[in-house]
């Protein structure tokens, strides 16, 4: 598990060789094509199951293969349906993110910067937080009718709170002795904040961001899915299930996660960069 | 001598649940003065605390309240129990075999990104409507938590406890109880949390997809037939399973593992 | 009792996978007195931590001899103990049963296990830390608990990685003091490892210098100061003469390399 590997058994001390035992470009990218070929390998075994098993008829209406999936997806864009779906889900993604931000960043800060208010909210933050967004759902639809504003509100309930979490750790986590050096500089309120607050805040509110784009994908699905609309990617996919298209459901699902996956590897990738500065973490939940 | 850490005055340790106390009871205070004497109190949209705690009595007192609870909770406690039995395994494996770890590693990440609640009808559809059915799409949804973690916790075990123990004496065995397993455990418990917080997003998915009985059906059936100040009530015994929950395993976490400071 | 400790042409290549191989220790020649305390010094990466690691008995080297007392070396034993430089305290475990980890190993019955432990965390002076944990000491709190837990086992050779190297320097100058005072106590051979040359000085009988990677022996030093030791000594002329001996022998190890190197 170390670093330190058995040695030699050989009896004379070693030559250091140039070319042996270099790295050579299989070695390096290694976890990347062990990961990607078992991805392939999954697709092309799922592929094959069908041709090569036998299924029952109940089988057979599940299994969708990937080719059937694709074959869906080439459908669904070309009958035109898919675009103004995608139109819906991703207005109301962006809505509900959009407002959460606006309420998030602001409410995160002040918080950060008074105790007493970030204990008096604290109660409320760790309820909502604890509970499944789905259980509002159907207060949700009585309050807003079936249509966008539902989606909006469901997205807007799962990313504000990442965002404002994250927004108010990075505030109160700002260092106080870099705030007394620049309070020491002759700074006022609104210059701590530019020179020390939000610059250390900024990598825990893009991370938070990160989690607020996982958790609003999933709000639209969630939102759509149980009535929320009738329009929306996920409305497609809830019919296509309720009439068995597992293929449309599968194509639905993929979609998603692409969607969620290049969206966090974006803000990955900007987090990396305001991260710069900091020694590395261990990373986990 | 050197120092210890310094104990905290009492206003200290009890302040914020104090001040966090009063701001509830304000809440309420406030929901309920409001919908009493300033704003006309629409049955059909909202309800008030009075109302909503009656009905709540009324629902533990007719018995339906908990054999929703019993109901709902029966999947839960398969799916998460499948999930933990199979979950921690596989992150191990995933986390001891660095090989194994590599390849499994971006198809758990691309499938925990996916909303795999879109897979509940299917799921049930397959499966049935009764208790497997559910399970299944409970465990579906709580298992990765558990993965993720236990390879983590796996990957931070400290070489240097590994070299210290065996530079004692200490064989394979001795190796597992006294350094892998504590170190691993934590994160665990961790994985636990996020993951009964997705088993619940799970009963919930899975009884307004089709169920005749449970709380998420419950809270859904009193929405159809508007009936707020009870279903207002479910949605607040909700909150307080998954607060009990949440919190509870934060706390153990924190009484169990005090060395983790600042995890 | 001369060659107590004695080391013969001991060599040690690594081969980490996908770099090149490194070999840490060639034609290695050491030799202790019992109840010495001999110092090595050298520069970062010349491999006398991994010495200590072969002498330990967690590694085996590719050829030559090691061995205690007669006693060819070839896995941990009781006869041997050590003390990290990162502490190596295992975080969900008391003091007292931190110290009574190696009796543990063996088999030792809790009750034997806590008095000989008690005994020897009154003598590292941590006499009512028994029930604390370790992220509730300071650093020097925590490293007596490592000498302690090495002593316990009563072992014959006591080796030092760097002990003090993670303390303050004020923390380092009372643990010095007080492994001298142990160190009478307990009448152990130790073979410590540093780069202070001034620590080296203070605290040993002989101070061997090694090479940089690969490491060898390269000059056996003689410190002919009384014992026991005073802090008022590092300032006589004896001791700068001394420290300036070894630190002529060590510039040139030190010029021909780079920046730092791992050990």
């Amino acid at each position: 598990m170390s670093d330190m590997d058995m040695p030699n058994t050989g009896l004379a001390p070693v030559e250091p060789v140039d070319d042996i035992n270099t790295p050579g470009f299989w070695e390096k990218n290694e976890s990347l094509f062990l990961g990607f070929g078992f991805i392939a390998l999954v697709i092309i075994i799922w592929q094959l199951v069908p041709s090569v098993f036998t299924l029952s008829k109940g089988m057979k209406l599940f299994f969708a293969t990937p080719t059937m999936i694709v074959g869906a997806f080439g459908d669904l864009i070309a009958s035109g349906k898919l675009w103004p779906a995608l139109q819906f889900s991703a207005s109301a993604f962006g809505l509900g993110l959009g407002l959460s931000i606006i309420v998030a960043l602001p409410l995160g800060v002040v918080m950060g910067r008074s105790q007493v208010l970030s204990d008096m909210f604290d109660p409320f933050i760790t309820a909502i937080n604890a509970t499944p967004r789905l259980v509002f759902l159907p207060l949700i639809l009585i309050w807003f009718g079936i249509g966008m504003w539902s989606v909006v509100v469901v997205v807007f309930i799962g990313a504000l709170f990442p965002l404002l979490i994250n927004t108010y750790e990075g505030v109160k986590n700002a260092d106080k002795l870099l705030i007394n050096v620049v309070k020491s500089y002759g700074a006022n309120e609104w210059e701590i904040n530019k020179l020390v607050v939000i610059p250390n805040s900024l990598p825990f509110i893009i991370a938070g961001l990160r989690l607020a784009i996982g958790r609003a994908v999933l709000g639209v699905v969630v939102a759509e899915f149980f009535g929320g609309s009738s329009n929306g990617v996920g409305v497609i996919m809830v019919r296509a299930s309720g009439s068995f298209q597992v293929d449309v459901v599968f194509a639905g699902l993929i979609l998603f996660m692409a969607m969620s996956l290049i969206l966090t590897g974006i803000v990955r990738s900007i987090e990396a960069r305001f991260s710069r500065w900091r020694p590395q973490q261990t990373k986990s939940f | 001598m050197e120092e210890e850490v310094g104990k905290l005055t009492f206003w200290q340790t009890w302040r914020r649940l104090i001040i966090g106390g009063i701001a509830v009871i304000l809440f309420f205070l406030v929901w309920e003065a409001l919908l009493t004497w300033f704003i006309p109190l629409n049955k059909f949209v909202i309800s008030k605390p009075s109302l909503i705690f009656l009905g709540i009595a009324r629902d533990m007192e007719s018995g339906i309240l908990w054999r929703d609870l019993l109901v709902s909770g029966r999947p839960l406690l398969f799916g998460f129990g499948a999930a933990v039995l199979i979950g921690i395994p596989v992150g191990v494996v995933m986390g001891w075999r660095e090989r194994v770890g590599y390849s499994l590693d971006p198809l758990l990440t691309a499938l925990y990104a996916s909303p795999l609640v879109a897979v509940a009808p299917l799921v049930i559809i397959f499966f049935g409507v009764g208790v497997a059915g559910k399970a299944i799409l409970i465990f579906v949804l709580c298992v990765f938590p558990f993965v993720f973690n236990s390879l983590a916790g796996v990957r931070s075990v400290d070489p240097l406890l590994i070299n210290t123990v065996r530079s004692f004496g200490g064989k394979e065995m001795d190796l597992y109880r006294i350094v892998i397993v504590p170190t691993v455990l934590p994160f665990v418990i961790a994985g636990a949390r996020y993951a009964i917080g997705r088993g619940l997003i799970g009963v919930l998915v899975g009884e307004f997809f089709a169920a005749s009985e449970g709380v998420g059906y419950r809270i859904a059936w009193y929405g159809d037939m508007y009936v707020l100040d009870r279903m207002f009530g479910y949605i607040l015994v909700m909150m307080v399973v998954a607060i009990l929950f949440t919190e509870g395993i934060r706390w153990a976490e924190r009484t169990a593992f005090p060395w983790r400071v600042g995890m | 009792m001369a060659d107590y400790i004695k080391a013969e042409n001991i060599n040690l290549t690594f081969t980490p996978p996908n770099r090149r191989p490194v070999t840490a220790l060639q034609d290695f020649n050491l030799s202790v007195d019992e109840g010495e305390f001999v110092s090595i010094v050298g520069p970062s990466g010349c491999g006398k931590s991994t010495f200590l690691n072969v002498l330990l008995g967690l590694i085996p080297p590719n050829t030559g001899v090691m061995s205690i007392n007669g006693k060819t070396v070839s896995g941990p034993g009781q006869d041997r103990a050590m003390v990290f430089q990162e502490f190596g305290l295992l975080p969900w475990r008391t003091v007292m049963d931190n110290v009574g980890l190696g009796q543990e190993l063996r088999g030792v019955s809790k009750a034997e296990r806590r008095d000989a432990s008690q005994k020897f965390i009154e003598m590292v002076g941590l006499a009512g830390f028994e029930n604390h944990y370790p992220h509730e000491l300071s650093g020097g709190m925590k490293q007596r608990v490592g000498i302690a837990r090495a002593l316990v086992s009563d072992p014959d050779v006591l080796l030092m990685d760097e002990p003090f190297a993670a303390l303050d320097a004020q923390t380092r100058d009372i643990m010095q003091a007080e492994l001298l005072r142990i160190w009478q106590e307990a009448k152990k051979t130790v073979l410590f490892v540093t780069h202070q040359i001034e620590e080296a000085v203070y605290l040993s009988d002989r101070v061997i210098v090694m090479t940089k990677r690969p490491g060898r022996t390269k000059k056996l030093i003689d410190i002919p100061l009384a014992r026991p030791r005073d802090y008022e000594m590092r300032v006589t002329p004896e001791f700068n003469d001394l420290k300036l001996q070894i630190w002529n022998e060590l510039k040139d190890e030190i010029d021909s390399q780079g920046g730092p190197v791992n050990d």
